[in-house]
């Protein structure tokens, strides 16, 4: 539009580009003799001139009215009050842009069908700018719009001077020397002068207009009031009588004091302020007054939209929080003493701070329903609200309740922490957010209540982790000095290794399901989940006489009726059994004293886990807390306890001579059954841990199960690491004492008669029964009870090498017990027989080569089955060693026929035939 | 630049101005103009060379030296210069105000000259007292004290007074 009037130029110079009309600036010489200012520093100059001056600035010349029509300088102004929105203004654009491409379009084809007037070239360049309301423009729309804004500036002028006479007859003028300037009206309608920023449009090429638009409406007032010098002079509080008017107005006056750069803005918009906070103030007083007489609808709300529209009502919505009688009288929702005076000792009663958050959340749910009667929704009330009952009353309350909470006992304390948290973020769900309120009104509110109780995490986590140290080591030492107590000799008893495996899956599975079970943080885990296990433990050890059977098993789950009603006495019953069952290694570690520290550390744990939603720092420190809780647990449990148990073990099976035991009627070695059963129970401990781990730190997001730099899962690769260390030092004990007693076996109860029958009364050998002796069903039952033992309980590497181990070091035994004997023809039947025995036992261990061995030796003992007579046989079948697989040379299967009891008739035969063949062969 | 104070020539450095003329000038007045602060870094400031300065004369120079005493110990001009336009138009000081008291020819001069050495103050300064001239005037006086030549039919005057009719008076 800027050069509407200049019909001869082709082109609008406003759509030059800007670096041209400088160019030409700088080769202009303003002066011909004096200094030039460069372009740039004009349009500084200009940007320290009021705007009046600017336009008489802009009709010095055709070059100044370019830079100061210039679009950017007044979008810029629009910028600083908000006014001005680039998307907004880019769709315009290329709206504008398409509408010209039609419009040039049309232009064109009429050009074509008839002359061109005059008027068209007019109307092709201000459809260009300004044309960009219609959605679809033709020539003559385009013309249309021309002629409106014609008109538009025309109205501008016009009511200019009757309004002086119509409206504003009853305004006095104060200040003679003002009278040709000072009065000067609003050329609009007040009421369109109300909304006149929110009524700006963002449209390029069009900036400066808009600015004159909110200008015009809005700089009388503004310069009015900057100059006035009391708040009743200012023509704004007479032109509009109503506040709330008066308040957008003065909100619209702060936006628009923020374009205003000319010298002495400082002032002005001091000045303003000063006037916004007298009549802040003023409406303040108001709704104050409101407030005490209770008139929510009346006086109190109109206040408040009228604070609201001044400035976003922060003064209104203070003064409402600070004089609310909530704040006023906080007594009254409760003692925090009352929690602890009415439990019993080393209780804490969770009725009477329940009531406090109920209360509260009753009041502030009622709150909200006035807040939203009083407010506009505009604004949020009610958070700040909230952040103030969070800090003065929530904060006050559980500091003195934890403090007492702390002076009366440590686990009241972190029972209190615990649970008054879990409270609290109830209260904070069972608000209801209010018109006003942000969509994550929830969130800041959880945020306002975690904030109260930030300061009493530190303190809260220390005292957890101190105190499940103190517990799990106190429990430990207990059970230790228990053990003393009783005296040692109950240690050895073997117990039934029926469906073990079986019995253990079922354990596992009941402390699953505890595990995943939600605690009930305060009354159960410390309550009545220990007396429980306890209880029933003396039972089992009551049971004077735990018989191999599985007798007692029954019986136990009659004393217990409980096991249906809660997983945690199930779990406790289940422990229970397991005890009894576990007798034998009852003074090595108790699976029960674990159980009960992994119970002390889950309701540790599960307390201090729910800080953890605290997020931030002391959300981290709380994740912290929480691993360090399971470090103490593994430590405790392991070091203290379960080391010292296998270590134990592992003594007591270096320190068996079978030989100097007397009683070998049990079917087992006493020590190493021990021992197995440690290991069944140490391998249950660890899963247990495992569960523990997965359910209660991975599956809570406490710890990251792949960051293996995390404390918690190097702590338990430790705690794994000893649990084999110790299996397998104690294995390897293990087998030497099988193999003592293997060897002991065989060097006590294998009869001379048994391979070397005497022959009875009519030479004949009676062969009574054709199964292995009594010997070697001895020696199978004996190995593959304590190998079977282990199936299950350690890992399957293990196994293998324990049995791989066993297998050759029974096959030496045998090798060497055999060397021992005499065995007769007749006696080598039963020799067959025990190595078939052997056999079969070995194969049932599926392992290849030690299948071979034995395969091996069952051939061997064919030796002595031969006839006497056929010597040849006898040196054939000695020097085959295809036939042994190559475990044994031709050497060696000769020094077993040396056992032949016939061996020295034939020695010379068999001799000579092998030797014979020998050279031959050689 | 205060620590070097110890070694007496480092603390000064000679500016040659357009007519030739050495002005021997302390350091820390000198750098009030970014222009020879960058150029004395690049030197090195050790080479106690005169530094020319060929679009400002002895007379200019002088008045720009007598500004930047005054104001040696301002805070450096923050970088950011586009932020917000008004926090640098705050009002002339009453220093500056005598200061500007000059001949419209000088004024310009010294202008110039701030632009040229990159004094932001002293330019922000001389922009205000400009604007300060301005103010109040009407076309004609404003074209007479710049000696703008009026390039507009009295129509066209007419027609941009018209248009923006809504900043007159207040």
């Amino acid at each position: 539009m800027t050069t509407k009037s200049n019909f001869k130029r082709a082109l609008p110079p406003a759509q030059q580009s800007r670096q041209h009309v400088l160019d030409s600036l700088r080769t202009t010489q303003l002066l011909d003799s004096k200094a030039v200012l460069p372009a740039e520093l004009i349009n500084t100059i200009l940007d320290y001139l009021p705007v009046p001056d600017m336009f008489r600035f802009a009709r010095t010349s055709k070059r100044m009215q370019e830079m100061v029509y210039d679009d950017t300088r007044w979008i810029q102004r629009l910028k600083t009050m908000g006014c001005w929105n680039d998307i907004e203004a880019r769709q315009r654009f290329e709206e504008a842009m398409r509408k010209k491409m039609e419009a040039q379009r049309a232009k064109d084809e009429e050009a074509r069908n008839a002359d061109a007037g005059p008027n068209s070239s007019v109307n092709g360049i201000a459809g260009g700018s300004e044309g960009e309301r219609k959605t679809s423009v033709t020539l003559f729309d385009a013309g249309l719009e021309e002629e409106m804004q014609r008109k538009s500036v025309d109205r501008k002028v016009r009511p200019r001077a009757t309004t002086l006479d119509k409206g504003f007859d009853d305004m006095t003028l104060s200040s003679p020397s003002n009278v040709s300037a000072r009065p000067q009206v609003p050329p609009l309608d007040p009421n369109i002068a109300l909304k006149i920023l929110s009524r700006a449009r963002s449209i390029r090429g069009m900036a400066r207009q808009e600015y004159g638009k909110i200008y015009g409406a809005l700089a009388p007032f503004y310069f009015d009031l900057a100059r006035s010098r009391s708040h009743t002079d200012p023509v704004l509080f007479r032109t509009y009588r109503d506040p709330e008017q008066q308040a957008q107005m003065l909100a619209q006056l702060q936006t628009f004091a923020k374009s205003d750069s000319a010298q002495g803005w400082h002032q002005r918009e001091e000045k303003l302020e000063t006037m916004i906070g007298i009549f802040e103030n003023a409406v303040l007083r108001e709704f104050e007054q409101g407030f005490e007489t209770k008139d929510l609808d009346g006086r109190m709300k109109k206040y408040a939209h009228v604070l609201v529209t001044l400035n976003g009502g922060a003064a209104g919505v203070d003064s409402y929080i600070h004089n609310h009688p909530l704040m006023l009288d906080k007594e009254k929702l409760g003692n925090p003493a009352d929690c602890l005076r009415h439990a019993g000792p080393g209780h804490i009663s969770s009725r009477p701070s329940h009531d406090f958050f109920k209360g509260l959340a009753i009041s502030l749910n009622d709150e909200a329903a006035i807040i939203d009667r009083v407010f506009p929704s505009s604004i949020d009330v009610l958070l700040p609200f909230v952040d103030r009952v969070g800090e003065d009353i929530i904060s006050e309350y559980i500091t003195s309740l934890f403090d007492e909470a702390h002076d009366a006992s440590i686990e009241i304390y972190l029972k209190a922490v615990a649970g008054i948290y879990e409270q609290a973020l109830q209260f904070a769900i069972s608000l209801k957010p209010t018109k006003g309120s942000k969509p994550n009104f929830k969130e800041d509110v959880m945020h306002i209540v975690s904030r109260c109780f930030e300061p009493h995490i530190d303190l809260y986590l220390q005292e957890e982790l101190d105190f499940f140290k103190r517990k799990s080591a106190a429990e430990v030492e207990v059970w230790e000095k228990r053990l003393t107590d009783e005296e040692q000799s109950t240690e050895t008893f073997f117990m039934s290794n029926v469906s073990r495996q079986a019995a253990k899956k079922d354990f596992l599975t009941s402390f699953k399901k505890v595990v995943m079970m939600p605690v009930n943080v305060l009354p159960t885990i410390g309550g009545s989940s220990k007396p429980a296990p306890a209880a029933l433990g003396m039972n089992g050890d009551a049971l004077n006489t735990p018989s191999r059977s599985s007798t007692p098993i029954p019986g136990e789950r009659s004393t217990s009726p409980r096991p249906l009603e809660a997983p945690t006495t199930e779990l406790a019953a289940k422990a229970a059994i397991m005890n009894s069952r576990l007798e034998g290694i009852r003074s090595l570690f108790s699976i029960e004293v674990a159980l009960n520290l992994i119970h002390t550390a889950k309701s540790s744990l599960e307390r201090a886990a729910r800080f953890v939603r605290l997020g931030g720092q002391s959300g981290e420190e709380a994740k912290e807390q929480c691993e360090n809780i399971f470090l103490a647990l593994l430590q405790i449990l392991g070091g203290r306890h379960i080391k010292p148990g296998f270590d134990k073990a592992v003594n007591h099976l270096s320190e068996y001579k079978p030989r100097e035991v007397a009683d070998h009627s049990k079917q087992g070695v006493a020590p190493l059954v021990a021992f197995l059963e440690l290991v069944n129970v140490g391998d249950l401990i660890q899963q247990m841990v495992d569960v523990f781990y997965l359910q209660e730190l991975v599956a809570a997001n406490l710890t990251d199960r792949d960051d293996f730099l995390s404390p918690a899962c190097k702590e338990k690769k430790k705690f794994e690491q000893m649990l084999d260390e110790r299996v397998a030092a104690g294995l390897n004990k293990g087998i030497d004492v099988l193999m003592d007693e293997v060897e002991f076996l065989c060097g006590t109860t294998q009869l001379p008669t048994d391979f070397n029958p005497t022959p009875g009364a009519d030479g004949t050998v009676e062969m009574l029964d054709i199964g292995p002796s009594h010997t070697a069903s001895k020696v199978v039952d004996i190995v593959s009870s304590h190998t079977s033992m282990l199936v299950g309980s350690t890992d399957k590497n293990v196994l293998d090498v324990f049995n791989q181990e066993v297998g050759l070091r029974l096959f030496t035994a045998l090798c060497k017990h055999l060397k021992r004997q005499r065995i007769s023809v007749d006696g080598a039947i039963k020799l067959i027989s025990d190595m078939n025995a052997y056999n079969t036992y070995i194969a049932s261990l599926r392992n290849k080569s030690l299948t071979q061995y034995f395969t091996a030796l069952r051939e061997l003992s064919q030796i002595y089955l031969i006839a006497p007579d056929h010597a040849k046989d006898i040196a054939t079948i000695i020097a085959d060693s295809d036939r042994y697989h190559g475990i044994f040379r031709a050497e060696e299967v000769y020094e077993f026929a040396e056992r032949r009891a016939d061996w020295y008739q034939l020695k010379r035969e068999v001799e000579r035939q092998m030797y014979g063949v020998g050279c031959a062969v050689m | 630049m205060a620590s070097s104070s110890a070694t007496e020539a480092k603390n000064f450095v000679m500016l040659t101005t357009s007519d030739n003329a050495d002005i021997k000038v302390e350091r820390e007045v000198a750098e009030r103009s970014i222009l020879i602060k960058n150029l004395l870094e690049d030197l090195g400031g050790e080479s106690g060379e005169a530094i020319p300065i060929p679009n400002v004369n002895e007379a200019v120079m002088k008045k720009v030296l007598e500004w930047c005493e005054q104001h040696r110990k301002d805070p450096p001009a923050s970088q950011d210069d586009d932020s917000d336009s008004r926090k640098k138009s705050t009002d002339i000081d009453e220093w500056d105000q005598k200061f500007m008291q000059v001949d419209q020819e000088m004024l310009f001069e010294i202008i110039l000259a701030a632009n040229y050495l990159d004094i932001k103050a002293l330019l922000d300064v001389g922009c205000k007292t400009v604007a300060n001239m301005i103010k109040g005037k009407s076309p004609d006086e404003i074209r007479k004290t710049f000696n703008i030549q009026n390039d507009f039919t009295p129509e066209e005057e007419d027609q941009i007074r018209r248009e923006n009719e809504w900043a007159e008076d207040r």
